[in-house]
């Protein structure tokens, strides 16, 4: 597989926040992590990301083991929540930040800056102030600036819980179209089972730390592999069969 | 504000006389803005008009004069606030961006030291200095066998870059401590490297309160006489000569138009420190994070190594200043041999207890006044909005932008004649140190004010109570934190500010700094030791108990 994370484990001081967590995915797909707030997303993320050491386990990437490399040798990027934008600089200064660290030169990077503003279709904007952007538009320059390094794995921690109903809507077609048109591998952290339902070709179901289950969207839906979870996608009532498995799910929601 | 009171809903004994607590409430008003008048307003008049006196009337003389006499003091001023605010912002950059990375115990120590620093006297790195560094220096004359004369303008501008550095240090960290975590994580994640992150994110982020500790510390430095007098020799600041023109009582209308010169420079100042203030994100309301930055300063390239270099310089040299301070007090010299004594304390016990006592209650009486009033203030300017209530506002920040000989000047003038005369009396230097520190409480107070729902001041009149119902239960309450944080404020300004204190003290009632700055001055350099450490400890008593208090406030809220 692509990216294996191998029976993960993360501590802080005597919570264990991340419990043997063991995820695989393959090139090109998007896998959203769900889970309720404080289940350790976040926590998995920056493990993958680098920005923290994990406890035990290890993180494999295109076959490499990647847990020692540190962040900005990583070929992994991150769109943070609040999106981290640069503030003193221009959009395109900041879509470009990334790409002063290869060997590129100006004329190059300029070109990559634009052609990514284009795709994500704020070419027209490049030399405005991010405090001029709205929260939709930053949103956007933050996945510009993401991709436009070309990583090997691209990593979102809920980037829509800042942006209202109608717009949230817009940017997770947005997103998918992206990712399939650029055919980048992606992990996707959200809370909201509707937006994991939507944009993911897999899911995994976090509950306190731990892979409470790993599907596509469709037989995590039709098949909970426990009542938390059925509870968790909005699964009011599972009957069970005489050997223990799911029988009938009753939704209070349907199927989307 | 509202005339229609609803009434007969609450029948407490509150509501019994309504007509006569209206009146308490106008009448509490009335006070405020009749303090700040009489306190503010008339003392700078007073300034204003004395420099325009001359011998046919009304004219700008006075000024020319000034010009003539003083312009090698004005451009000397000038040169050292020039040079003191870069070195001393260089100093507090590094400072900061040393404490921000660390961690652990050096961490702590190097807060320790601000923290000491910051409550210290404004003549200690002056008596350090002298000790250290003078014609008979432990360092200087002992150690090197230098001889030569420290009373210049390098060492006023080396030891104002040193005590300037705290506020603004302590500025930095909470900007640093404030930044935006995920744009340096977004930094790192792209391939920057800590010598990137420094240069790209942290320092431009950082530029606005830059700017501010340039500002701030130019401004400190054109008004600080003290300085300049105790070890300037024969450098002279504009300054320093108004301190000199004062303490002979020679020329009022001279020492007028030479403030009037100052004031220029800083009102200017405050104008463009408002505007970059701005630019820096809120001061106070959130919290900040106890997250250090996860930056290493060796990997950080020359920028790293200098903001290492200069910050540990810094810290070497304040260190060693208290250790120098604490062994003048307590070290006699016999023929060339060190031995430990404490006939110095005794002798300080002896002569100055009164003193000491005088100033600590003067300091509370200040802090438990000027909170109250800083309180009260802030309600009727912010909250009710009474009438001309941007006027009284300017008016109160006013003292924020007068070097303290500006604002003692003007009490001076004003109050030296009948009816009002207050020189010599214990009232004209506790108002003048009220006065003074009134922008800043008045400023924590607002803060805090503008985070109690306003939901809650409607509710109790809803339920029937008046404007001191509302005071009482609402805004009292909740401006508790304020409170501690403005007595611990006034507090330690009153024990550590000398600024207009020294002209105005009557000899026979002395004050721990005011005893300072003489001994330091006339040369007792262990009594200035002793005086100056007995300063500190007690205020950083008092703000540890602060501090204490109001953690305990804290985690009772919580439980
Ligand atoms: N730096 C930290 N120190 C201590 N506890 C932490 C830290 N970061 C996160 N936690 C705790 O770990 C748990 C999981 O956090 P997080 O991964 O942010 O959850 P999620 O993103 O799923 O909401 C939470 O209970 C949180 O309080
Ligand atoms: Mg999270």
């Amino acid at each position: 597989m692509y990216l294996e994370l191998e029976h993960l484990d993360k501590r802080f001081g005597e919570k264990r926040v991340v419990r043997d967590l063991s995820l695989e995915l393959a090139q090109g797909e998007l896998l959203c992590i769900l889970g309720a707030s404080g289940c350790g997303k976040t926590t998995t993320l920056n493990m993958i990301g680098g920005f923290l050491t994990p406890d035990g386990g290890r993180i494999l990437l295109d076959g490499q083991d990647i847990t020692p490399i540190p962040p900005e040798q990583r070929p992994v990027t991150t769109v943070f929540q609040s999106y981290g934008l640069f503030p003193h600089m221009t959009v395109l200064e900041n879509v470009t930040y990334g790409l002063k660290f290869r060997r590129l030169t100006g004329q190059q990077i300029r070109e990559r800056g634009m052609s990514y503003l284009e795709l994500v279709g704020l070419a027209d904007r490049a030399q405005s102030r991010i405090q001029a952007l709205s929260g939709g538009q930053q949103q956007r320059v933050a996945l510009a600036r993401s991709l436009a390094v070309e990583p090997k794995l691209c990593l979102l921690d809920e980037p829509f819980s800042n942006l209202d109903a109608a717009l949230r809507t817009k940017m997770r077609h947005e997103l998918k179209r992206l990712q399939r048109e650029l055919g980048i591998t992606m992990v996707f952290v959200t809370h909201d089972q509707e937006e994991a339902l939507i944009l993911a070709d897999r899911i995994a179901v976090m509950e306190e730390g731990a892979l409470a289950q790993l599907n596509t969207p469709e037989e995590l839906y039709r098949r909970p592999a426990t009542p938390s979870v059925a509870r968790f996608l909005g699964v009011d009532e599972l009957e069970w069969r005489q050997d223990g498995t799911v029988w009938k799910a009753i939704r209070t929601r349907g199927p989307i | 504000m509202s005339k229609n009171n609803p009434v007969g809903k609450g029948a407490s004994g509150d509501a019994l006389f309504p007509a006569v607590r209206r009146l308490a409430d106008r009448l509490i008003l009335l006070l405020l803005l009749g303090g700040i008048c009489l306190f503010i307003l008339y003392p700078m008049l007073c300034i204003l008009w004395r420099s325009l006196q001359g011998e046919g009337g009304l004219t700008g003389d006075m000024y020319g004069v000034v010009w003539e006499q003083y312009g090698r003091s004005l451009r000397n001023s000038v040169f050292t606030a020039t040079c003191t605010s870069l070195l001393c912002t260089l100093f507090s950059t590094a400072t900061a961006l040393l404490i921000s990375t660390g961690r652990g115990w050096r961490r702590a120590l190097g807060m320790g030291l601000l923290l000491i620093t910051m409550v210290s006297p404004p003549f200690v790195s002056a008596l350090a200095y002298i000790q250290l560094y003078g014609r008979r220096g432990w360092i200087t004359y002992r150690l090197l066998g230098l001889s030569w004369n420290p009373y210049n303008c390098w060492g006023v501008i080396w030891m104002q870059s040193l005590s300037f550095v705290p506020v603004n240090a302590l500025f930095l960290i909470g900007m640093l401590s404030r930044m935006d975590r995920d744009s340096l994580m977004s930094a790192r994640d792209l391939g920057a490297a800590p010598r990137d992150i420094l240069r790209d994110v942290v320092l431009p982020l950082l530029r606005p309160g830059i700017l501010v500790c340039v500002l701030l510390s130019f401004v400190r430095s054109i008004a600080d006489f003290g300085t300049p007098v105790t070890i300037g020799g024969r450098f002279t600041t504009i300054a320093s000569d108004i301190y000199l023109q004062l303490t002979g009582y020679s020329n009022l209308e001279k020492a007028s138009a030479m403030n009037m010169f100052l004031l220029v420079p800083s009102v200017a100042a405050f104008f463009l420190y408002r505007w970059l203030m701005g630019k820096t994100g809120p001061v106070s309301g959130e919290r900040a994070q106890q997250q250090r930055l996860q930056l290493s300063l060796s990997r950080c390239g020359a920028a790293g190594w200098l903001a290492l270099v200069t910050g540990g310089l810094f810290f070497g040299m304040i260190g060693l200043q208290y250790v120098c301070i604490v062994a003048t007090g307590f070290i006699q010299r016999t023929r060339g041999a060190l031995s430990f004594t404490t006939q110095y304390l005794e002798e300080l016990l002896e002569y100055n207890s009164e003193t000491m006592v005088r100033s600590v209650i003067y300091a509370l009486i200040v802090a438990l006044v000027g909170t109250l009033f800083a309180m009260l203030f802030s309600y009727y300017i912010y909250r009710r909005r009474v009438r001309w209530n941007t006027f009284f506002d300017c008016l109160a920040t006013l003292p924020y932008m007068l070097p303290g000989t500006c604002f003692g000047i003007g009490y001076i003038l004003a109050f030296n004649h009948p009816p009002l005369k207050l020189t010599g009396t214990a009232i004209i230097v506790l108002a003048n140190m009220l006065f003074k520190q009134l922008p800043t409480t008045t400023k924590i107070c607002a803060a805090t004010l503008s985070q109690i729902p306003e939901a809650q001041e409607r509710a109790v009149r809803d339920l029937g109570g008046d404007q001191l119902n509302v005071m009482r239960d609402v805004i009292f309450p909740g401006l508790r934190p304020a409170f501690l944080s403005c007595f611990a404020y006034n507090f330690s300004s009153s024990m550590t500010t000398a600024g207009a204190v020294l002209f105005l003290i009557d000899p026979g009632h002395q004050l721990a700094v005011f005893k300072l700055f003489d001994a330091v001055y006339s040369g007792e350099y262990a009594l200035a030791s002793l005086m100056a450490t007995f300063i500190i400890v007690i205020v950083l008593l008092v703000e540890g108990g602060v501090y204490l208090a109001m953690g305990r406030k804290e985690r009772s809220h919580v439980s």
